[in-house]
């Protein structure tokens, strides 16, 4: 792969709030134009590490880089970040209150009016505009939230959990607008610990566990890592086969099919003549990739 | 520095255009003038008619001269002068409040007059009356009866009347004539004369009512104010905001932008009331001096004003910044009501320090009071009011002072910024100051 641009880089990075330490030795590279989900579970250290990224909190020990140099006022003012903790003025109005966010990043005069009304149109809430934030669903608010991240046209965009709460086809709004930004060149850090919406927007992943880093990479070659050991069966009987644990490390059972993660060292081949053997109506039988929900429950549940 | 500015404006913006600044601008004075009016209203409401009482006089000399006290207690200076020597002949006079009536002593015996009297009083023909016996003038002894002991306003006005009467009547039986006596009761009047740097001037006290004037505004201010910085500090970690803006504005700027912010709009109401209240003075003297008196506009050098001006402010900002702190340790305005109150509590016990730095504002004591920031304010202004201490006192107290408002502000930013890490959690005095250390 050709060397790409580093926007965001950590090397060794630790921060111990007393005798707890939230992120420990972390290193990694966040590559410019691409979107990448830092996971973990609740407590793992992502916002921590989110933290010391936008310089609300500095690392005890190693360093951070953005756009290649050490964070400060003016890098500050091309990051746009949107706090798992968010909230808005209650009584302020939607446009007054964007003006503000907007001139903390230093995004100041006419065109400010501009971006405020072409965002407010994008998540459809154009005409609540002069409305108090108190006044908008919960929803709503959400949304208005997003925009305080965006609304300077940042270069490096990082949400911390920007969909949860959120209604499907808001998700949906979202999600899209995510991926315009990326398509125009934006780099963004994604944390979440929702395994299926990551895995349908990030390009690169970063697994944390107990303040570490479990894996880095992109999504692609860690699905690939993992390899085809699951496979996806519909079938009619064959229970005793399906709950061999020679075979089967792991099965779980959906509404009307069953997925069955492979045991160390078996053959799918194996599995499907037993199933035919046992007298089972097959009407389904595919090998698939592991979800990223497998790979992360296998990652953090493995002992460390 | 732009992103301060920023801060500023939308405090102050935001409360200046809300609903409640405007209210409570025009609201507050006339809640206060209905509060300094209504008691004077009331207490001038005359619930019945004049009272009537009977005077039974066995000294026979007493009568007259206690009507003409009642007299000169219910009006002005100048019926006394001139209505003294008038005689009054009628039975029954109305004086003010009080309307005598004198019952002959003559041909009957005092148990009749009594049984009399407690008859027309139970009967609501009068409702009072009093007993003189033959000694009262060597005593001083006399009786009121009446239906309604609990009027004490009654009772003492009567008793005061009586006082005088008495006196006067004595000095009559001493021999003194009426010149003398009134040459007696002449007040004296004690001028206060300063001697300041420039020689013998008269101070009639008008700087010194102005300094108290100057502490009480800013009492009312931190009064009124405080509550509002602490809940503007509260604000972003109630709304959750406060990560948002971290990761654009150092909390420094945030916090002095809200304290500034506030401050001015409490500085724009107070200047509104301040305007207000000039021209309705203006109107008032201007209506006085139309009729003859004037006012003393106390003779005060310009650079007090400046001081004025100045240590205003300092006392405000100091008691402002502690709201601020205090906002910062805690999680909700509740929280932060009560952990405030120690600071009323300061406040009130510098306002009194007042009163011993008058007395010797020249003593160290007044000098540590006068450079400890929170005593500070007044008792400099007294301080410079009454013996201009050296100019490098009183730079040094003003450099102590905000220095502090500076020092404190830096605190409670530090405070606020470790304390939004930790996620919602109160903090005792020594974890914020560990917060403060290690953030």
């Amino acid at each position: 792969m050709a060397v790409t641009e580093i926007t965001v880089k950590l090397d060794r990075v630790t921060k111990t709030f007393g005798e707890f330490t939230a992120v420990r030795e972390l290193s990694l590279d966040v590559r410019a134009g691409r979107v990448f989900g830092l996971l973990g579970p609740n407590g793992a250290g992502k916002t921590t590490t989110i933290r010391m990224i936008v310089n609300i909190t500095a690392p005890d020990s190693g360093s951070i880089s953005l756009f290649g140099r050490t964070i400060d006022a003016e890098v500050q003012d091309r990051i746009g970040y949107l706090p798992e903790e968010r909230g808005l003025y209650r009584r302020m109005r939607v446009a007054d209150q964007l003006r503000f966010f907007a001139e903390l990043k230093n995004f100041r005069g006419k065109e400010v009016e501009a971006k405020i009304d072409e965002w407010l149109e994008r998540v459809k809430l154009a005409e609540w505009k002069n409305k108090r934030s108190m006044e908008l669903s919960k929803g709503m608010q959400q949304k208005v939230q997003f925009i305080t991240s965006v609304i300077h046209d940042p270069d490096l965009l990082i949400l911390d959990e920007p969909f949860s709460g959120l209604d499907p086809i808001n998700v949906e709004l979202l999600k899209e607008i995510v991926l315009d930004l990326k398509r125009a060149g934006k780099t963004i850090i994604f944390s979440t610990h929702q395994m299926e919406v990551a895995e349908k927007i990030c390009d690169d992943i970063c697994l944390l566990n107990r303040s570490q880093k479990v894996f880095e990479g992109s999504l692609r070659e860690i699905k690939r890592s993992f390899g085809r050991n699951s496979v996806a069966v519909r079938c009619e009987g064959g229970d005793g086969v399906l709950d061999d644990p020679a075979l089967v490390s792991k099965l779980v059972r959906h509404a009307d099919e069953a997925q069955a993660l492979l045991a160390a060292g078996a053959d799918a081949q194996v599995l499907l003549k037993r199933l035919i053997d046992s007298g089972a109506t097959i009407g389904k039988f595919e090998m698939v990739e592991p979800s990223l929900n497998d790979i992360f429950i296998t990652k953090v549940t493995e002992p460390a | 520095m732009k992103k301060f500015f920023s801060v500023v404006k939308r405090e102050y913006v935001q409360r200046v255009r809300a609903k409640m600044f405007i209210v409570s601008t025009i609201l507050l004075p006339m809640v206060m003038s209905l509060f300094g009016i209504v008691p004077a209203i009331i207490l001038s409401i005359d619930a019945g008619s004049a009272m009537r009482v009977a005077v039974v006089d066995h000294t026979g000399k007493m009568y007259d001269q206690l009507s003409q006290a009642l007299v000169s207690d219910e009006s002005s200076q100048e019926t006394q002068n001139n209505g003294m020597s008038q005689q009054r002949s009628a039975r029954s006079i109305p004086f003010g409040n009080f309307r005598l009536e004198e019952v002959s002593a003559e041909n009957q015996s005092a148990e009749q007059i009594r049984t009399t009297l407690d008859q027309r009083l139970r009967n609501k023909e009068i409702d009072g009356y009093i007993i003189l016996p033959p000694d009262f003038l060597n005593h001083g002894q006399a009786e009121f009866f009446n239906r309604n002991p609990g009027d004490v306003v009654s009772r003492r006005t009567l008793q005061s009347a009586l006082n005088r009467a008495a006196r006067e009547q004595r000095l009559i039986e001493a021999k003194v004539d009426s010149k003398t006596r009134q040459g007696l009761f002449q007040p004296v009047e004690l001028q206060a004369v300063k001697i300041g740097a420039a020689g013998q001037e008269r101070d009639s006290g008008g700087s010194f009512a102005l300094v108290f004037g100057i502490g009480f505004v800013m009492y009312l201010a931190i009064l009124m104010y405080g509550q509002i910085i602490l809940g503007a500090v509260i604000e972003e970690k109630e709304t959750r905001i406060a990560e948002i803006l971290f990761s654009s504005v150092k909390p420094f700027a945030l916090m002095m932008g809200k304290l500034v912010g506030v401050s001015l709009v409490a500085l724009t109401q107070l200047a509104i009331w301040g305007l207000a209240f000039s021209a309705f003075a203006l109107y008032g003297s201007g209506v006085l001096a139309a009729r003859g008196i004037r006012g003393n506009i106390p003779n005060i050098p310009l650079s007090h004003y400046i001081y004025f001006a100045l240590f205003f402010l300092l006392g405000y900002f100091i008691y402002a910044t502690i709201y601020a702190l205090v906002g910062s340790m805690v999680t909700t305005a509740q929280e932060g009501g009560q952990l405030a109150m120690p600071i009323i509590l300061i406040l009130v016990v510098s306002f009194y320090l007042f009163f011993p730095v008058s007395r010797s504002p020249d003593s160290s004591f007044s000098f540590w009071v006068s450079m400890i920031p929170f005593s500070a304010p007044v008792a400099m202004l007294v301080r410079i009011v009454t013996q201009t201490p050296p100019f490098w006192q009183i730079a040094l107290s003003l450099l102590i002072g905000f220095s502090s408002v500076l020092v404190i502000m830096w605190l409670a930013a530090r405070v606020y910024r470790v304390g939004m890490l930790m996620y919602g959690k109160r903090a005792s005095i020594p974890e914020a100051l560990r917060w403060a250390r290690q953030a």
